[in-house]
């Protein structure tokens, strides 16, 4: 049987490192989606996602289950994300992936060629897109569009209300349909 | 309540979000059914939508967990969080936008209540720490009248001496003088 996140959670408390590392097995690959999707930069982001987890297992005694792992673990990750953003703001010197770099690593063609290419058109043109928005809108689009996650898990996370959640959302579509227009 | 396209399109993000109740999800699914300028610009959102999730699930894969891992755990072994994180961390974990709602309020009234409590207890401040004051004061001894003009900065007392020439002013129209001591 699968253990879940409050089982893994009881059994690091009591100093189980390989329950820690479970937990990390399950969820770096999201988090480092999230990270990356509010900062579209796969080094910054591969170091703010290690930092995430670090912070979380010096932190864990501060997780009292009142809300689940998953959404804890985004919070410290998309604050530090926001964080992150915003001293990179301050002392510009290089946060961008170029669209060379966006692309590669994007896969191998299925079996529709010129659907792919609009595909990655789309794609490539999405993350410049969402380049544009602020780092409060990045997050709530990001978390709604990996995770799917509810408008209340999401508020959870930023610390906000769900009408505000709804109001980001709204707005951060509407920018990113202006900027995509004749591509969607 | 029949919705115009406006209000539709507001909401239709939430709608494809299941955010919305049954009763405004009817509603939608009605309008939409009616009008193709509202269906064009659902299936624009969806479209929207699902390629946010192909694009940054597609720009995410590969991260293998090994080396992800390894860094870590250097990172618990070698490192603590920093004074400054903690206690940004702290900062935002009592200070979220709901706490404040309600915190800038009850701050302000603490804060104006402060300030009026010299009015109530004027003796409250004493000492080096009263403020500069200039005080009038009026008194009508013997029929001569005393002007005390003090100021609490410089200790300077000014005594004003005059004579009550109201009535002869009336009479006369002239302005009453004074010899300041």
């Amino acid at each position: 049987m699968i253990p879940s996140d409050w089982e893994l959670v009881q059994r690091w408390r009591e100093g189980e490192v390989i329950a820690f590392q479970e937990l990390v097995a399950k969820y770096h690959q999201k988090v480092f989606m999230v990270v990356l999707g509010i900062l579209n930069h796969r080094e910054d982001a591969l170091e703010i996602a290690q930092e995430t987890f670090f912070r979380a297992y010096k932190k864990i005694n501060e997780f009292k289950g009142g809300s689940t792992f998953y959404t804890w673990i985004y919070r410290i990750a998309v604050n530090l994300s926001i964080d992150f953003q915003r001293r990179k703001r301050r002392n510009p010197i290089e946060l961008r992936e170029t669209s060379a770099e966006v692309i590669e690593g994007e896969g191998e063609m299925g079996s529709d060629p010129y659907r792919d290419l609009q595909d990655r058109e789309l794609g490539k043109r999405l993350m410049e897109a969402i380049n544009d928005l602020t780092p409060d809108h990045k997050a709530v689009i990001v978390l709604r569009a990996i995770e799917g996650l509810s408008y209340k898990d999401i508020s959870r996370i930023l610390g906000c209300s769900q009408g505000t959640v709804m109001s980001r959302l709204h707005y951060a579509r509407k920018k990113l349909q202006e900027k995509l227009g004749p591509f969607l | 309540m029949m919705r115009n396209c406006t209000t539709v399109q507001r909401s239709l993000g939430a709608w494809l979000d299941a955010e919305l109740g049954e009763a405004e999800r009817q509603e939608i699914r009605e309008h939409l059914e009616k009008c193709p300028s509202c269906l064009a610009e659902k299936r624009r959102l969806e479209r929207l939508q699902s390629a946010l999730g192909e694009a940054l699930r597609a720009r995410a894969s590969g991260i293998a967990f090994e080396p992800f891992w390894r860094e870590v755990q250097r990172r618990i072994s070698e490192r603590e969080i920093p004074w400054h994180a903690r206690f940004w961390d702290w900062v935002r974990s009592i200070l979220y936008p709901q706490r404040l709602a309600w915190v800038v309020p009850v701050a302000m009234v603490f804060l104006v209540g402060a300030f009026s409590l010299r009015e109530f207890f004027p003796g409250w401040l004493s000492g080096s720490q009263r403020t500069a004051r200039t005080v009038v004061d009026s008194i009508d001894g013997h029929g001569l009248n005393v002007a005390l003009f003090r100021e609490s900065e410089s200790r300077t007392t000014v005594i004003w001496l005059f004579e009550d020439h109201e009535e002869e002013d009336e009479a006369s129209g002239s302005s009453t003088q004074g010899n300041p001591f």
